[in-house]
């Protein structure tokens, strides 16, 4: 009996060693491709972030000494009026990204899952701008907004005579113009989230129409708390693209008009290549601060929508 | 068998990835590495092979258009491969398209420079690379060249100068220059009875003129948050002799709460930005040249852009007859400004050969000889530097009324009493600072004393 027992011990370890040796020999190539492609790049701008690294040392970054090393992120909040504006500017997009493109995603999706007439039509419409470039996307809007011929300005001036509204033009409005050529388009999103929908038991939606609930109970009791981990990763994603927004920024506005549309991924490039000083050390530096508000922005999505079994 | 499969796949995993790895440590060097039309860059049809025996220089620019995208390209690779076949018994002179164009050609250089390494010799197109290059000491000083050749310094003109650094030394000439004057449209300006540009006085000519173009209902001119704005600003820089010291100082200002800076803006506030509305300013961005469409659409009297944009009255809605050159005026009564910016062009690297450093700097006279200069005028590329150059001459050897046109704005820009940089050039990344405060200039949300505290913050951060 005694030895049957160690037998399938035995048996038990080395089934588990067998198992554990499969899961490190398909874990090692994806973690040191992690290692060279993300850590590595990574690990240097945490590093460089306390360098002073430019033009000047361009091949060989310097540390900046236990006495200054915070020095670029002292100038950075504390002299740069620039990197606070961008800061600011950043931190608003994420927040209409999740104020109005998630909630809007959300109501489409929800629209086009009822399946009404021109439902696929809709939705691949709703898609196009999703597919084709940013380049594109800020062209078009270029010529929406342009104060000469633009569609934007013919309509103020219909309602406003005269008033010759420059969108991108006018600090007070660019910001408002340059959200606008991203906020609305969350086709991608809603896309993830159809699939989610479709994959919903119809059983659960037989049963509660039976026990009589109308359409708008069904979608806030049933459909919105069985799709909340896909809201939480649209979420991620379309804060993520809020904090990084670059191609609309460079090719629209430059970030001005005075700084009013500069953005943190823009002011990274700008510092670091965009300059003849191509201060590396300070660009860097406003990355580690990029990277933060990435990852808390993740984590405190991923806390407000994290599933709780006992919900 | 699942087992044994998942365990050949883990196993075919890992071993593509060292080989992967493996074949990284193995490629080829960069002195092997052959240019293919894979990687972007084309080398010259026509070049002949290389002798084996003779040195071998390789010269990487940004022409790589097809002639129908850009009539220039073509002529500026043909004298590249002119110069090849002339010097083909003493050297190998293998001239690369880079496909990137010149930012390319900028980008690839700073990863080169990271790995201590620089092209032979590139044509960088303006993109300022001597800072970094000359700080990690790749670069070929050509001051000496320069000084022991009085032609070769008269073909360099204005870039001597310009691109002499602190220390002492140039890294830089161009066979072209950005000129910059300004272009007119004659027709709107005697529909309004403003005098003509080529008639100003001084900078009160320029305001009587908008007054009464503004006044016939004629925009004056549009403009945008960057580059037009830019040029104009740095024109009416070059008004009187505390502006111009003013702006020479450019990056190296300790403050912007100078008079002459203030007068400077305050100019720009009232008499420029605040002349056009709302419609004729914008953003300012990449794509952003509706102030050039509309000029050579005749709906607006001024263009300010630079001596290139001859090509821009062929066929034009304004015109071609109509669309003249101008330069800027100043505050001393006749006395004229232009803005001619060598920026960087030509970089040799250090750590070539005698003989390799040789066929560069032949090279670079060549490409700024008066012969050469000639042709980059007359074809409409552009401005040369060359002080030698006869432009009165030069205007009846061409043909093409946009070549001529060309060859009359350059020779504007020459004969100015005034040359100064552009505002980039002079001010570096304050540049982008400045036009930054254009909009609010224009709408009045900014006072001029705001810009310059706000300029002064941005001094403090730096």
């Amino acid at each position: 009996m005694k030895a049957g027992t160690a037998e399938k011990t035995a048996a038990r370890m080395l089934g588990k060693h067998r198992k554990q040796g499969f899961i490190l020999a398909f874990l090692t190539p994806c973690t040191i491709l992690f290692l060279i492609v993300y850590a590595y790049p990574l690990i240097t701008i945490f590093v460089t972030s306390f360098c002073s690294w430019n033009y000047e040392n361009f091949t060989a970054p310097e540390f900046l000494g236990w006495e200054h090393l915070f020095d670029n992120y002292i100038k950075l909040f504390r002299y740069d009026a620039n990197f606070k504006m961008v800061l600011m500017n950043s931190l608003k997009w994420v927040a209409l990204t999740l104020l109005i493109q998630v909630p809007f995603t959300i109501l489409v999706a929800l629209t086009l899952s009822k399946k009404m007439r021109g439902w696929k039509f809709t939705r691949n419409m709703f898609l196009i701008p999703n597919i084709i470039s940013t380049a594109a996307i800020g062209l078009i809007f270029l010529n929406l907004y342009s104060p000469a011929r633009g569609v934007v300005t013919e309509i103020c001036n219909y309602i406003w005579p005269g008033s010759d509204v420059s969108v991108l033009s006018n600090s007070k409005y660019a910001f408002w113009g340059v959200t606008f050529t991203f906020v609305l388009f969350g086709g991608s999103n809603c896309l993830l989230l159809l699939t989610q929908i479709f994959s919903i038991d119809s059983g659960i939606y037989e049963a509660a129409r039976i026990a009589g609930a109308s359409d708008w109970q069904i979608d806030w009791h049933i459909t919105l708390p069985l799709l909340r981990p896909m809201i939480g990763t649209i979420s991620v994603m379309a804060a993520n693209y809020g904090l990084l927004l670059y191609n609309e920024i460079a090719l629209i506005t430059s970030g001005g008009p005075d700084n009013a549309t500069y953005s943190l991924s823009y002011y990274i490039y700008k510092t670091s290549l965009g300059s003849t000083k191509l201060n590396f050390a300070r660009g860097n530096t406003a990355g580690v601060i990029q990277f933060i508000l990435g990852i808390v922005i993740v984590c405190l999505i991923n806390r407000i929508f994290r599933s709780d079994t006992s919900d | 068998m699942k087992k044994i499969l998942a365990l050949l796949l883990a196993s075919l995993l890992v071993i593509s990835l060292f080989a992967g790895c493996a074949k990284q440590t193995n490629a080829p060097s960069k002195q092997d590495e052959q240019p293919t039309a894979a990687d972007s860059k084309t080398e010259e049809p026509a070049q002949k092979p290389a002798d084996a025996e003779l040195p071998t220089v390789t010269f990487v620019h940004g022409y790589y258009h097809d002639e129908s995208e850009w009539p220039a390209a073509a002529q500026m690779r043909q004298i590249y491969q002119d110069f090849a076949e002339l010097h083909k018994d003493e050297f190998n002179f293998v001239a690369i398209a880079d496909e990137s164009g010149a930012e390319g050609i900028y980008d690839t250089a700073l990863n080169d420079i990271s790995g201590g390494n620089f092209y032979d010799i590139a044509d960088f197109g303006g993109w300022n690379i001597v800072p970094v290059a000359s700080a990690a000491g790749l670069i070929l000083d050509l001051k000496p060249y320069l000084d022991e050749d009085a032609a070769f310094k008269a073909g360099a003109g204005v870039c001597y100068d310009q691109n002499l650094t602190a220390d002492g030394k140039i890294y830089s000439v161009r066979e072209q220059i950005e000129a910059v004057g300004f272009w007119y449209n004659e027709a709107l300006f005697a529909q309004a009875g403003a005098k003509e540009p080529a008639a100003w006085d001084t900078w009160a000519d320029f305001e009587d003129a908008v007054s009464a173009l503004v006044d016939a209902g004629i925009t004056p001119f549009g403009l945008n948050a960057g580059w037009p704005t830019n040029i104009l600003t740095a024109g009416r820089f070059q008004a009187d002799a505390a502006t111009r010291a003013f702006y020479s100082r450019g990056a190296d200002v300790d403050s912007f709460d100078d008079p002459a800076f203030r007068e400077v803006m305050g100019f720009m506030q009232e008499n420029v930005l605040q002349k056009i509305d709302s419609a004729n300013f914008g953003p300012g961005g990449d794509d952003d040249e509706q102030y050039r469409n509309d000029f050579f659409d005749g709906k607006t009297a001024m263009l300010f852009n630079g001596v290139w944009d001859a090509g821009g009255s062929v066929d034009c809605a304004a015109g071609a007859e109509n669309i003249k050159p101008a330069n800027f005026p100043t505050n001393e009564p006749g006395k004229r400004a232009s803005l001619m910016s060598g920026g960087t062009g030509f970089v040799v690297s250090n750590s070539l050969t005698e003989a390799q450093t040789a066929a560069c700097i032949e090279f670079i006279k060549y490409m700024t000889s008066e012969e050469i200069a000639n042709k980059i005028i007359a074809y409409g590329i552009g401005m040369a530097p060359n002080t030698n150059v006869d432009y009165a001459t030069l205007i009846d050897t061409v043909d093409a009324p946009e070549a001529k046109l060309l060859v009359s704005a350059c020779q504007l820009c020459m004969a100015a009493d005034y040359q100064a940089l552009g505002l980039g050039n002079e001010f570096g990344d304050f540049e982008g600072e400045i036009q930054a405060k254009y909009a609010g200039l224009k709408d009045g949300s900014k006072t001029v004393d705001d810009v310059v505290s706000e300029l002064d913050a941005v001094i403090a951060a730096s």
